[in-house]
């Protein structure tokens, strides 16, 4: 099956290899992976601070990159549930076949590499992944399959205090969300989460607060694992 | 109005206080552990819940799109039966009646059951101006009024304050110590409250909501104060914000057995009383005069908006429980009435957006609160369309104007893109040497550092 990448901006500068990682998955899913080299951001870092006209003009590359003729499947659900969600309604154009990377290869009943035996993980509900899509299960399902155990965050329905804009209006606020995030999956041989921008968020406070476990792009624990 | 109004950077500002306070932290934290399992549970008790939150919705919202008719059965109604109804416009037209009231009375102590709306139109104040005393009678607001502070949570007004913070207050009145143990400072203040309605000549409540077809009003409390409120002192005011009427008995029955549930996960709160018209001949008790202050302060801008749809707040705090950030800030951040999701979306709609600017951003637009709304106000997307009036009106700041601008003018093609952030790339080291990391996300966290490598690169 031909799919099209859509790596996002946070994946494409700062999480490279995480994108290499879901290709890598997608490929073992027997897909056909395209990476539309024009694509740039799907606009939601404006659109969510109230800058519709900048989040238009950014907007419009996801048009002219993307075909509507094949699966769009992406390491990221904010910028998936933007595209869903909100991106007909600030073009005015139809919607498109876009898809979670998790939710994706789960609904193609794809086994992932057994490369987490013995791992015992915390797996990050970001909240447009888990209350815009309603995608809760598929990330823990294959994390599962691929051998760890999952072990539930303390409160998973709460928000890590990335919120694009609120991180920098609000830094405050912003990092002791991150510190109770990170402070629940004490324990955990790491934190995985679908989404860059949570990634970056948590990775940065954990980084330098110095504590809590390693945090994860879910591409990469399925893809090569988690080290022990 | 200027008890509503937030100044920009109050937000932040009164969030690292809270914040650095260890204690109220604490507080913050069970106590919003606790509401958020207790609406679970409440909610889960429900043979359906999205079919009565559907519901709750669609009464809500076909009442509020034909308000003027059903404000103007609910006025006939509570007439038809004694009552007085007012219909105020601004906070100090309402404030103007109760003291009038209260002064024809010749009240000089006035108990008060708890309502936002007195504390939105700031109605202590202008009775204590008056030379009469107001005395809360919901204990919440009962040891905020002893602390002289404003209430942190719309149902819960001191949920920041311990047992031990309720002892100190209780013991100054008392003029002896009273112990932290919660049944003895129950004790305490149920006597000293006692006092309060046997001597007030005036009952101020709320109103959680107007029954247009019988012309009653509907509380709802925990403790009981709210009965005795409306029932001891000679004359009633009940104060309602005009977006609280519901048709029917059998729409109120809905928006019940939603109300409490949501908000502290109980079947019904323990007193669920409706008070019809004030007291008739033959009966032995309540008050001789009624009289229902309908309030606007604001609430008609909304009409025929897209924010509309926050009239059909029934104020049950299910969004304040389950906020991840109200739960970090309380209350006091967002000002002194309304606070968490839903009060980031009213206080601007009701004093003008330009005098609460920071308030839509305070979230992380994680969308917790519209889950948890019992009549599924879409509060996070409300906070967003907030946001863009801000933007398209001037309101954001020039820099964050000027950011997004240059911004998407690079991200418009794939080659500014590609461009800017090579110049990114090669510019960061460069910044970070010369100290130009930027702080609001350098104090707590590490910087990001670009890939030397894209992955569009790479491929």
């Amino acid at each position: 099956m031909r799919v099209q990448l859509f790596a996002t901006c946070l994946g494409d500068l700062l999480f490279p290899a995480a994108v290499e990682d879901a290709e890598f998955l997608l490929r073992e899913a027997g897909c056909a992976v395209e990476f539309p080299r024009s694509q740039v951001c799907c606009g939601q870092p404006a659109f969510n601070a109230g800058h519709r006209g900048a989040a238009r003009r950014v907007a419009r590359t996801f048009v002219s990159a993307f075909d509507r003729g094949a699966p769009i499947v992406c390491p990221s659900g904010s910028c998936t549930t933007m595209v869903a969600h909100s991106l007909p309604e600030l073009l005015g154009c139809e919607p498109y076949p876009v898809w979670e990377l998790s939710a994706f290869l789960h609904a193609q009943g794809f086994v992932p590499p057994a490369r987490n035996g013995g791992r015992r993980l915390a797996y990050h509900d970001s909240c447009h992944m888990l209350r815009e899509l309603g995608i809760s299960e598929a990330p823990r399902a294959l994390l599962e399959r691929s051998g760890a155990e999952v072990v539930s965050l303390p409160r998973a329905d709460l928000c890590c205090g990335f919120g694009g804009t609120f991180s920098v209006r609000q830094p405050e606020v912003s990092v002791a969300m991150a510190d109770d995030k990170l402070g629940g999956a004490h324990g955990a041989d790491a934190l995985v989460t679908a989404d860059p921008g949570c990634l970056m968020h948590l990775r940065g406070r954990a980084q330098k607060a110095r504590f809590g476990p390693p945090l994860v792009h879910l591409a990469t624990a399925l893809a090569r694992g988690v080290p022990e | 109005m200027t008890e509503l109004a937030q100044p920009p950077g109050r937000f932040r500002e009164v969030a690292r206080e809270k914040l650095a306070d260890a204690h109220v932290q604490g507080a913050l934290d069970a106590a919003t552990n606790r509401l958020y399992g207790l609406r679970e549970a409440g909610w889960a008790g429900l043979d359906d819940v999205e079919e009565l939150r559907e519901r709750a919705r669609a009464i809500r919202s076909a009442t509020i799109a034909d308000l003027d008719r059903h404000l103007a059965d609910f006025t006939r109604a509570v007439e038809a039966r004694g009552g007085h109804v007012r219909f105020c416009r601004t906070a100090a037209e309402a404030t103007e009646y109760v003291v009038e009231v209260c002064r024809r009375t010749g009240a000089n102590v006035a108990a008060k059951g708890k309502s936002m709306a007195s504390e939105e139109i700031a109605l202590n104040e202008a009775l204590e101006a008056a030379g009469v005393r107001p005395v809360e009678t919901d204990l919440g607001e009962y040891i905020l009024q002893l602390a002289g502070e404003h209430p942190v949570h719309i149902i819960a007004p001191a949920i920041e304050k311990t047992a031990e913070d309720v002892a100190a207050l209780l013991s100054a009145v008392e003029g002896e110590p009273v112990s932290a143990e919660l049944e003895e400072l129950t004790q305490t203040a149920r006597r000293q409250l006692r006092e309060v309605f046997l001597t007030a000549d005036v009952g101020i409540t709320g109103a959680n909501f107007g029954v247009a077809e019988t012309g009653s009003i509907c509380l709802v409390t925990n403790e009981g104060n709210g009965r005795m409120t409306a029932s001891l002192p000679r004359v009633h005011i009940a104060l309602m914000g005009m977006e609280r009427v519901v048709p029917t008995l059998a729409d109120l029955t809905v928006l019940l057995r939603l109300l409490a549930r949501s908000g502290t996960g109980q079947k019904l709160s323990t007193y669920t009383t409706l008070f019809t018209g004030p007291r008739r001949g033959d009966e032995p008790d309540g008050p001789e005069e009624l009289h229902v202050v309908i309030l606007d302060n604001g609430r008609s801008n909304l009409l025929g908006s897209r924010y509309e749809e926050m009239l059909n707040c029934i104020r049950c705090g299910a969004c304040l429980n389950v906020c991840p950030v109200y739960r970090k800030t309380g209350g006091a951040a967002y000002g002194p009435v309304y606070s968490g999701p839903m009060g980031a979306v009213l206080t601007p709609l009701l004093v003008g957006l330009e005098r609460a600017p920071s308030l839509p951003h305070a979230s992380s637009l994680c969308g917790a609160c519209t889950a948890a709304c019992p009549v599924k106000i879409p509060l996070h997307e409300l906070l967003l369309d907030l946001r863009q009036d801000l933007a398209e009106r001037g309101l954001a700041s020039r820099v964050e104007r000027l950011g997004f601008a240059l911004w998407s003018l690079a991200w418009s093609t794939p080659l500014g893109y590609r461009l800017s952030t090579t110049l990114a790339r090669l510019g960061q080291p460069l910044a970070l040497r010369a100290g130009l990391a930027p702080r609001a996300w350098t104090a707590g966290r590490a910087l990001p550092r670009l890939a030397r490598r894209r992955f569009r690169d790479r491929r």
